[in-house]
């Protein structure tokens, strides 16, 4: 389900991990970035993905992996099962985010969740100077089919995480690999940053 | 390949004690192999057999002449590689093509078992076959693999003998018999011994056979196999080498044809006393209530790497079902994958060619293999 085909953010997901932890990735794709964190942390992994071909490409790298939809079948799994579950561009493509996001903090303990900023300056522009949906490499779907459903932007973000009792601990800048404490919104990140990533867990 | 072999197992001072308090011992099993164990002997793979299957897998068959069940997933160059796994498959103690059962003879009274064989279990089963296991000195089996009752025989295997299997593959199965499983296993033997040639059992004494009986048996049970769909698109409303239908209780219709086709051509290599016993068993069959209630207390010690494996349109084992055995499995953070694959060919689906699925098994066994 990861729909952006990117690895930019497996070495910032893995300094957010540490070694041997058990992880869940939900909406795992081909298994790259479990294969890689196995590799580099020596977590302990499992996928969660719909796609069949995909599921076929994590067996062949050994991940295991379980055909499942992240809005049906994270509640197969009981508390705090994993150290960290991650989610890697798929929130906006969930038909309920809020009760993915809830999910994804019960059944483990903590969260990685990465998204493309809605907020990001060169998308207002594109809006502003086309009046049409914005599609660049990142964004590559026209509105009429993408698999899309909730673009949010890190403001937006964050204040669900505010709502419903999830604890945003840190923010992780793709462009300059900085890890930092989570301490209010910035107005410079929500303009700035082309996607949010996130550590958070249950307040 | 080895052609059939007749093995004794347990012992008149050691025998197999059932789930019924009676015993078994000696008991015969009869199996093929194919490939070769490996020096270290972590190669070998249990292949389970479903209701109607037996222990030719891989091979043509004696009596039907056809290719083996399973011979287009197993076998020199197919998804589980002969030229890699040694591939070991037992027919089940209660069966009818060699392994002790009620057609065979009681060492004991020398007459045939027939209803005195005592009723067994899955579970009992797999204790058999792990006499075999033994018996071959393997310690650990690379992977178990079965589908519909052969993957009760795995989920028995898990649960049982966790220490000795390092991965398995459970495909269309269930931890338990639902009303409607049993319901539909009743009817089939309600037809056996509905008919006057049964003899309460005692057919080969008087040397006749339940033909009838067991033929309606394997029809019901057919159609359980195949999806609406599946039959639709096979059959439809299509007659029977006639043009219009002719008001009578012939086979005008195709479907009628080859239902009574597929329950004849049955009684040629099946015994009717075999399939009330293994159909007792499989309804018996309920893992959770084994462990107090409790599908996690049945797996608790399980450590193997597991593939489950589902067919969309199998209503008599449906996803649902397999997606109870991969939750559990989640529960107790165990190494399991999970695969639904979309196809029209009903419960059958695990038996036909379906590439994905070979596909998915094959990855599965190749990766795995790497972590021994």
């Amino acid at each position: 389900m990861s729909l952006f085909n990117t690895n930019k953010d497996f070495d910032i997901i893995a300094k957010l991990i540490p070694s041997k932890s058990s992880v869940i990735d939900v909406g795992c794709g081909d298994g790259s970035l479990l294969h890689f964190l196995e590799n580099k942390k020596q977590i302990h992994g499992r996928g969660l993905e719909i796609d069949q071909d995909k599921i076929r490409e994590c067996l062949s790298k050994g991940i295991s992996v379980i055909q499942g939809d992240a809005d049906k079948d994270l509640s197969d799994y009981p508390d705090n099962s994993f150290d960290f579950s991650i989610l890697t561009y798929t929130l906006q493509a969930t038909k309920k985010p809020k009760e993915v996001l809830e999910e994804l903090v019960r059944i483990s303990n903590k969260a990685i969740i990465s998204f493309p900023n809605f907020g990001y300056w060169k998308i207002r522009l594109h809006l502003m100077l086309n009046g049409t949906m914005p599609v660049s490499d990142q964004l590559s779907y026209s509105w009429y089919e993408t698999p899309n459903l909730h673009f949010c932007t890190i403001y937006d973000f964050i204040d669900l995480c505010n709502t419903i009792d999830i604890k945003i601990e840190k923010k992780a800048n793709l462009k300059n690999h900085l890890i930092e404490n989570f301490k209010n919104k910035s107005w410079i990140d929500n303009f700035f940053a082309e996607d949010g990533i996130f550590l958070i867990s249950k307040k | 390949m080895n052609e059939n072999i007749i093995v004794e197992l347990a012992s008149k001072n050691n025998p197999l004690v059932l789930d019924c308090g009676k015993s078994l011992g000696p008991f015969k099993t009869a199996y093929t192999t194919y490939g070769t164990l490996n020096s270290d002997k972590s190669n070998a793979i249990l292949v389970c057999h479903a209701l109607t299957g037996d222990q030719y897998v891989a091979s043509e068959h004696p009596i039907t002449k056809k290719n083996g069940w399973w011979s287009l997933l197993i076998g020199s160059g197919k998804s589980i590689d002969t030229d890699k796994y040694f591939i070991i498959c037992p027919n089940v103690i209660g069966g009818c093509m060699g392994s002790t059962g009620p057609n065979e003879v009681n060492p004991e009274t020398g007459k045939e078992y027939g209803l005195s064989f005592p009723v067994i279990t899955i579970s009992d089963m797999v204790k058999a076959q792990k006499l075999l296991i033994d018996n071959l000195n393997i310690t650990k089996l690379f992977s178990v693999v079965g589908g519909s009752m052969g993957g009760m025989l795995v989920l028995e295997w898990l649960s049982q003998f966790p220490d000795h299997i390092f991965s398995a593959i459970p495909i269309a199965t269930t931890t338990s018999h639902s009303a409607q499983n049993i319901a539909l296993n009743e009817l089939a033997r309600q037809a056996i011994m509905a008919d006057p040639e049964w003899k309460s059992g005692n057919y080969n004494e008087f040397n006749t056979k339940p033909i009838k009986g067991l033929s309606v048996a394997r029809m019901a049970a057919h159609i359980s196999y195949l999806s609406e769909q599946s039959l639709h698109e096979k059959f439809g409303r299509n007659l029977q080498n006639k043009s219009k239908i002719e008001f009578s209780f012939d086979a005008d219709f195709q479907v009628e044809s080859y239902l009574r086709h597929q329950g004849f051509k049955f009684v040629d290599r099946f015994d009717a006393n075999s399939y009330l016993y293994i159909t007792r068993a499989m309804d018996y069959f309920d893992l959770g209530a084994d462990h107090g209630g409790s599908l996690i207390k049945a797996f608790k010690d399980t450590k193997s790497h597991i593939l489950c494996a589902s067919f969309s349109s199998d209503w008599l084992y449906p996803t649902a079902e397999n997606k109870l055995i991969v939750k559990t499995f989640n529960a107790l953070s165990l190494n399991v994958s999970f695969v639904e694959i979309i196809t029209d060919k009903g419960h059958d689906s695990f038996l036909l060619d379906e590439p994905e699925f070979f596909s998915t098994v094959e990855e599965f066994l190749d990766a795995t293999y790497k972590k021994l």
